[in-house]
């Protein structure tokens, strides 16, 4: 149905295209409103780096439902090449952190974008070289899988430590940066589980047995994640909740008392844990490449209502632009993933 | 074809020898051990009979620290339980092979550990018989325990986890209960008769007895995350700078799957010896074992920049103050200690030859047991050692009495395995013989 | 009454197939087993697997007995400990999550010992076989 394909060559000017597209629909009008760049960054940098993760952590301990999988995950690794040229981008935004204008020995522009940027870029490098080596059946995948897990965690912890606590300067969690890359691998295996759904359609009985295993898998991991994800969100929330204490405690009271935000809380507890937990406990249900998609596709819904539900607050944004610019990676990420084809090296797997 | 099947037959006839034979003999140096351990057991109740006999002046906690060696060794036993549970059921979850190795004597040593840990709350209660205070019952002066009380949540999660793994363990060794019945003759034979509950292998059986280990591994799984979670919380909720700090969930069962793997090597290593199991516990066992280890070890060197790193992030000058105290207080040694024991000896497990040695492992795992003691003792005592107030901060020194209490610790555990590989099959026979 | 003893696990599944195959009526088939085999079920006939209800309406009770446990006694005597409200949901939830699991996996085993009738009369005799290898019994005409 999607006639439209990248190839090798035109894959830079549609990279090209995306990064101008945003930048005009970022600081080409005059809504008032900063923070939609930021929460796109957020969320897509997420999701990305969580993708490649998720099959990293495949191919380190032998997991089977990569091998299905694949080529439609890799297809995405050039794409972490999108967060670093957007942070640059996102620089004349930086004034929406509080310790913009009174910046410490951690918290000041240069530092923060030189170690933001430094990572980002090792995750793209150690990412292309995982995704590469995967593609082949290189006997040095797992080495580089290791290497890219590296970059990904030190990454992620970074990007929840300076990109959105700091937001909320002088606010502490410990957890934020845990509770942050293994939501990235959540959100990596729902991506996973959407790609399930998208797989070309099967001819006869169905899929091949030996394809049903690895999407029970699937299904079996996105449970565990919800219920992982459920317990590190209760950690970090039991211990506020109980300590009271008025430099903690502002962080929730803030996002809890106006309407709008606390539909966003119900709905990303909702979508990220009771959906999951409860839409795939059945044995059936796992097995389902609908169910299975249908609850991947409301897990990605509720991480972008978590991580506006962490943002708005500390940096309202213009919904219109926010919904502009998302609309825009989720497309070249689909265009990325049906090019696959043309853009990765032939492999061995399908 | 006959041949490869009588191969695999007699194979498994020389499995269910192996197993059963170090049920038969108890040699001289068995005895001698129990009768240390023993002898250790006997110390750890003399002296928990002196402490409530005198009082709690014969330990050395007072104020500021009033949590110190005793609740150290508490954390640090369910610690060492969590692994057990984490090699049967998260291991069987994701369909990982060689831990048929490892699980009969991985739950083993879960309950053994739940049992130790069990008594220190106890010991450091001193007056032992109001414990039942903790207990959610009708009483008659209507009142209940306060469920908003980590302490409390502790008591339903240990509880749980006991009574879990319990069931898991048991459920486990049935069909092996069952092989001990039809080998060993006269009373033992009834005994483990009775034990496999008259198990004969039907297909009814075997089908529901399938179903029942998923779900027994499937709730398993969450208690391995939460019940140190919970105990981790028995810290965090407070407002101590050091404790209240979010990544203790996570922070926690990390370090209680590290220590646990560890008492893991510790316990097999020898006892693979000993009992002449090589050819079922293999190197390449080993090596997937030590790389649970080295992840586990890299979770915790992570939380430790992490925490670090934060607590100068801020502008509170009491935790500031409180990790800078940590590091080069007066517990500076102990410190340094662990992070040599917990965060550097490990990363010498990237090397695939010392992954590969037995003699390596071993003494790793000691080590790090040490450190993961140590940390736990610097956490509680180093907190509370140094928190707000000036006027309030002191220092601990331990007392021999609970320094023997500890030593006598270690003993009762190593009595309660020692009598484990006696009496019952150290090896899941069945599931080995299921996965050949 | 026939009876077959198989050395491993493929002979096993062979016979068995060929026994059903040859028009044996499976439920005059008796199998003992040293390790399960999945497999024999599905040439037995498969039926409705009951154990996970045991194991749904345990859990189910343990979270609402934890949940009914805990409020009940905190409005049976409202204290305000530590200013957190009465009926504070955060530990009471942690606590029906704890006799969730308890419970659940009690009624997964409590069903287990129903389901497949243990601990079986012959515990006890000295009769019980538990073989170490797969014995296949069929019981031919009336009242074997």
């Amino acid at each position: 149905m999607i006639t439209v394909t990248m190839s090798r060559g035109t894959f830079p000017f549609y990279f090209l295209a995306l990064v101008v597209a945003v930048t005009f629909f970022e600081y080409g009008g005059l809504v008032a409103g900063k923070g939609s760049l930021l929460m796109t960054l957020v969320f897509w940098t997420t999701l990305l780096q969580g993708a490649i993760a998720a099959a990293a952590v495949a191919d380190l301990v032998g997991a089977r439902w990569i091998t299905v999988l694949r080529r439609q995950i890799m297809a995405a690794y050039p794409l972490l090449l999108v967060p670093p040229l957007l942070l640059i981008l996102l620089v004349p935004r930086l004034d929406l952190y509080p310790w913009a204008e009174a910046p410490g020995q951690w918290l000041n522009v240069p530092f923060f974008l030189l170690r933001n940027l430094a990572l980002l870029l090792a995750v793209y490098g150690t990412g292309r070289l995982y995704a590469l080596r995967s593609l082949r059946g290189d006997p040095r995948t797992p080495r580089s899988a290791v290497f890219y897990l590296f970059a990904f965690v030190a990454s992620q912890t970074l990007v929840a430590f300076d990109w959105v606590m700091s937001l909320e300067y002088p606010w502490i969690s410990t957890l934020f940066g845990a509770y942050f890359f293994v939501e990235a691998l959540y959100a990596g295996l729902a991506l996973a589980g959407v790609l399930c759904f998208l797989l070309p359609p099967r001819q006869g009985e169905g899929l091949a047995a030996e394809e049903v295993k690895p999407l029970r898998d699937i299904g079996l991991l996105l449970f565990g994640f919800s219920v992982l994800w459920g317990g590190l969100f209760f950690a970090q929330y039991l211990l506020l909740w109980y300590g009271n204490l008025p430099e903690e405690i502002q962080f929730i009271a803030r996002r809890l008392e106006s309407l709008p935000l606390r539909a966003l809380c119900v709905l990303f507890l909702a979508a990220n844990f009771l959906v999951p937990f409860l839409g795939l406990l059945g044995r059936r249900a796992k097995r389902s490449d609908r169910v299975v998609g249908a609850v991947a596709a409301i897990v990605l819904a509720g991480f972008f209502a978590e991580r506006l539900f962490f943002i708005l607050p500390a940096a309202p944004m213009p919904v219109g632009i926010l919904l502009v610019e998302n609309i825009l990676f989720f497309a070249f990420w689909l265009l990325t993933v049906h090019s696959r084809e043309y853009l990765l090296p032939a492999g061995t797997e399908s | 074809m006959r041949s490869e099947e009588q191969d695999k037959l007699s194979a498994f006839q020389r499995l269910e020898n192996d197993v059963l034979a170090a049920m038969r003999r108890p040699g001289p140096r068995y005895l001698a051990a129990v009768g240390l351990c023993a002898l250790l057991v006997l110390m750890l109740f003399a002296l928990w009979g002196g402490l409530v006999w005198r009082g709690m002046g014969l330990s050395g906690k007072n104020n500021p620290v009033g949590w110190a060696m005793l609740i150290t060794n508490f954390v640090f036993w369910v610690g060492i339980a969590h692994s057990g549970t984490l090699i049967s059921a998260v291991l069987f979850l994701f369909r990982a092979r060689f831990r048929t190795s490892f699980n009969r004597s991985a739950e083993a040593m879960t309950i053994f550990a739940l049992m130790v840990a069990g008594l220190f709350p106890l010991i450091h209660l001193g007056r032992v018989w109001v414990f039942y205070y903790l207990l959610p019952y009708p009483s008659e002066r209507l009142i209940w325990p306060n469920f908003r009380s980590p302490l409390v949540w502790d008591v339903f999660a240990v509880t749980t986890y006991m009574i879990v793994s319990l069931v898991f363990f048991y459920v486990g060794m049935i069909p092996d209960l069952a092989i001990a019945r039809r080998r060993l003759p006269g009373l033992r034979g009834k005994i483990y008769g009775l034990l496999s509950l008259g198990w004969e292998g039907t297909l009814r059986q075997w089908r529901h007895y399938g179903r029942l280990y998923l779900f027994l591994a499937a709730f398993a799984t969450p208690l391995v995350a939460s019940v140190h979670s919970i105990v981790s919380w028995d810290f965090a909720v407070s407002i101590v700078p050091g404790w209240h700090t979010t990544i203790f969930a996570p922070y926690f069962v990390a370090g209680a799957i590290f220590s646990g793997t560890a008492m893991v090597l510790i316990l097999t290593i020898p006892m693979r010896r000993l009992l002449r199991l090589e050819p079922y516990i293999t190197v390449d066992h080993f090596e997937a074992i030590a790389k649970i280890l080295l992840f586990t070890s890299l979770i915790i060197t992570y939380t430790y920049i992490v925490e670090h790193g934060l607590a100068f992030y801020g502008d509170n000058p009491f935790e500031h103050d409180q990790y800078l105290y940590r590091m080069l207080g007066d517990y500076r040694l102990l410190f340094a200690i662990m992070i040599v024991c917990n965060s550097l000896l490990p990363l010498t497990l990237f090397v695939r030859r010392l992954r590969r040695s037995l003699t390596w492992l071993f003494v790793l795992g000691i080590l790090v047991n040490v450190g993961m003691w140590l940390e736990r003792f610097v956490i509680i005592v180093t907190s509370l050692a140094h928190d707000y107030d000036p006027y309030a901060w002191g220092t601990y020194n331990f007392s021999l009495v609970e320094f023997g209490i500890t030593v006598g610790s270690f003993g009762l555990f190593f009595l309660l395995f020692l009598l484990f590989a006696r009496l019952l099959p150290v090896l899941a026979v069945t599931e080995i013989k299921e996965h050949s | 009454m026939a009876r077959f003893v198989c050395e491993s696990r493929e002979e096993f599944l062979d016979r068995l197939r060929a026994l059903v195959d040859a028009g044996t009526d499976p439920e005059n088939i008796r199998v003992r087993m040293p390790f399960y085999v999945p497999e024999a079920l599905q040439v037995l006939g498969e039926g409705p697997d009951r154990l996970r209800f045991f194991a749904l309406f345990g859990g189910i009770a343990g979270f609402g007995s934890g949940l009914a446990l805990t409020i009940y006694s905190v409005l049976s005597w409202p204290i305000i400990v530590g200013g957190k409200p009465i009926v504070s949901l955060p530990p009471f939830l942690l606590i029906g999550y704890l006799l969730t699991i308890l419970f659940g996996a009690l009624g997964a085993f409590a069903g287990f010992l129903l389901l497949a009738r243990l601990p079986s009369g012959r515990s006890l005799a000295a009769d019980a076989e538990f073989p170490e290898r797969f014995v296949i019994a069929v019981e031919t005409g009336e009242g074997a």
